[in-house]
């Protein structure tokens, strides 16, 4: 089904590097064809992991470990897999932009900045027995690596025994402000 | 009048808009995709791009990275083969395959690595999908069939084999040479693992084209490694799709052309494709069952077929009947074995030489079929 009204037609990448942030993974820089400052308080709003700046204005969001920053009119993306990788994440971000400006109605726009949790707050609620079964040295350098979405919190196996159940409830709703795929906690647990 | 019958080696001629794509990209883009920093690579990157995801809308494939280039089905078939069976597995097939999947297996079969059961496929009628789990061992690892024979048209159940598979986690491999882009190929509802294809037939693109799509959770070995563009410091080939098993420089300009075939087949639906096909091979059917003396191999209906018929006469040799249809008449079929005995053995033609085959493609008419009756009635007549 196309959409009646399309806002933003196309995301045009203009430049490919090896990405800073991970070696192997590439970074995107692209232009957009329409601009967006319109929509963003609307994708602030729809968008759990995002992060809206009214005064730049910008806004940065994770798709899973890939991370972008949207300005009005380009966008940088990094730590996609390959180039398919970073066209799939442009197309769903581009299918994204317009279904969200054509429920713009139904959506209340949202200025304000969400505030990423802090590793040390994610760091409180964790078992901090340092058992070392996620793999890590310590419960501190699990949270660490959970922040920047190296690490996947049903890794922490002790988390989601009955000792810790109203610690995993508040882990879940951090890692899902964090922008991590939480469905597998959801549906009665791992 | 030329009239070309040979859709089912390549289809001819292709869309406007296959010939032009490829003419731009040669011409205007002109460089290679996935290795340069600047403009008119991210150009061919965005072409090859296009392909994917038109090639992913058009299979049901939600995710496109999972589908990978490679310049036919024969390579496809022999990357998922040899990337995938290990020393021991047990592989059951059909016994109406190309050789682009029997030989690999023969081979791999001569060297012990794999053993090999086979469904019958009785006078090129489709197997019985009953019959598979009675050939299911503790160490199948693979089940392999033809979509469709390019020999009968025989169209084989895979809806059905797919449920079996997935209820005994066996995966499942198709060769889609003969039905990619005219008939639907939904790999969920089909419960297909692995689905190689060939972008030189129905699916209208230009030869040296072709594809294999790889269900997430199915990791293969390459068949090749080198450059991807991408990870160049990685002394291992990557192990992200598609680079993964993309080593080389790509045909992209035949990728250009086959975006623009898929996208011809998108646009007209590969349902009303498929009711093309349905209607020529239906008159065709009926005109030639009106021939005393020919014999048509395989189902009798259209509907249970592709639009590939194999005949012969009971007293003129296949070869003479083509030889005829090009000397005199300018039509363009096969005949022979086309490249699969297997099926020749199956409908008991090998002896014969094999067949005369002809095989309608989307812009075939009634009105050359009509030509072609006309000149079976020269030849019945002589
Ligand atoms: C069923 C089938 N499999 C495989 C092939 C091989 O195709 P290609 O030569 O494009 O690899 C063909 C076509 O000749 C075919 O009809
Ligand atoms: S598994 Fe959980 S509790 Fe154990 S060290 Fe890792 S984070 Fe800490």
């Amino acid at each position: 089904m196309e959409a009646l009204t399309i806002y933003l037609r196309k995301i045009n990448i203009y430049h490919t590097s090896p990405c800073f942030a991970e070696a192997g993974k590439i970074r995107v820089k692209a232009r957009l064809s329409d601009d967006i400052s319109e929509i963003m308080p609307y994708l602030n709003r729809v968008v759990k992991n995002a992060n809206y700046n009214e005064h730049a204005p910008n806004l940065t969001m994770f798709k899973e470990f890939r991370m972008i920053t949207l300005e009005p009119e380009n966008l940088i993306l990094i730590k996609a897999l390959n180039d398919t990788d970073a066209r799939q994440v442009l197309d769903w971000l581009k299918d994204l932009i317009n279904e969200t400006a054509e429920r713009k109605t139904e959506i209340e726009p949202l200025y304000a900045s969400k505030k990423r949790p802090h590793p040390l707050q994610l760091y409180t609620w964790l078992p901090r027995i340092n058992c070392k079964q996620c793999g890590e040295k310590s419960c501190l350098a699990f949270a660490a690596l959970l922040s920047v979405g190296q690490q996947s919190l049903d890794r922490c196996l002790p988390l989601f025994t009955d000792d810790y159940q109203e610690q995993k409830t508040v882990m879940i709703d951090l890692v899902d402000a964090l922008g991590h795929d939480i469905s597998n906690y959801i549906d009665g647990g791992v | 009048m030329a009239v070309y019958f040979d859709n089912a080696a390549t289809s001819y001629p292709k869309p406007e808009a296959v010939y032009n794509a490829v003419e731009y990209f040669q011409r205007q883009v002109g460089v290679n995709p996935g290795r340069g920093t600047y403009q008119k690579s991210r150009e061919a990157d965005g072409i090859i791009f296009d392909t994917r995801s038109a090639l992913a809308s058009l299979f049901k494939i939600s995710d496109c990275s999972r589908i990978v280039f490679t310049s036919n089905v024969t390579e496809s078939i022999n990357l998922a083969l040899k990337g995938y069976l290990i020393k021991g597995s047990h592989v059951i097939t059909t016994a109406m395959e190309h050789n682009a999947v029997w030989r690999p297996l023969k081979v791999l079969e001569q060297g012990g690595d794999i053993t090999l059961s086979l469904l019958k496929c009785p006078s090129g009628m489709a197997f019985n999908p009953e019959e598979l789990p009675e050939l299911i061992k503790k160490n199948t690892a693979l089940v392999v069939i033809n979509h469709a024979s390019n020999v009968t048209g025989t169209i084989m159940p895979i809806e059905k084999v797919g449920k079996i598979c997935r209820a005994h986690n066996i995966p499942l491999l198709v060769d889609a040479a003969q039905t990619a882009g005219v008939y639907p190929v939904d790999v969920q509802v089909m419960h297909i693992d692995l689905l190689a294809f060939t972008g030189h037939k129905a699916l209208l693109g230009p030869a040296g084209t072709g594809g294999l799509y790889i269900c997430e959770g199915i990791d293969l070995m390459p068949l090749k490694e080198g450059g991807t563009g991408s990870e160049s410091l990685l002394e291992m080939q990557p192990a992200h799709l598609p680079d993964r098993f993309e080593a080389g420089t790509l045909n992209a300009p035949g990728i250009a052309g086959l975006g623009a075939g898929v996208k011809y087949i998108l646009e007209q639906g590969v349902e009303k494709i498929r009711q093309h096909e349905i209607d020529l091979t239906e008159y065709a059917l009926l005109k030639l069952k009106q021939f005393p003396d020919i014999v048509i191999y395989g189902p009798q209906d259209a509907p249970s077929r592709t639009g590939v018929i194999s005949f012969n006469f009971t007293n003129i040799a296949p070869e003479e009947v083509t030889y005829m249809f090009d000397e005199v008449y300018d039509i363009m079929a096969r005949s022979g074995l086309h490249c699969a005995p297997q099926a020749h053995r199956a409908i008991e033609t090998v002896e014969l030489n094999g067949t005369v085959r002809i095989s309608f493609g989307v812009f075939n008419t009634q009105a050359e079929i009509d030509f072609l009756i006309s000149a079976l009635e020269d030849l019945a007549n002589a």
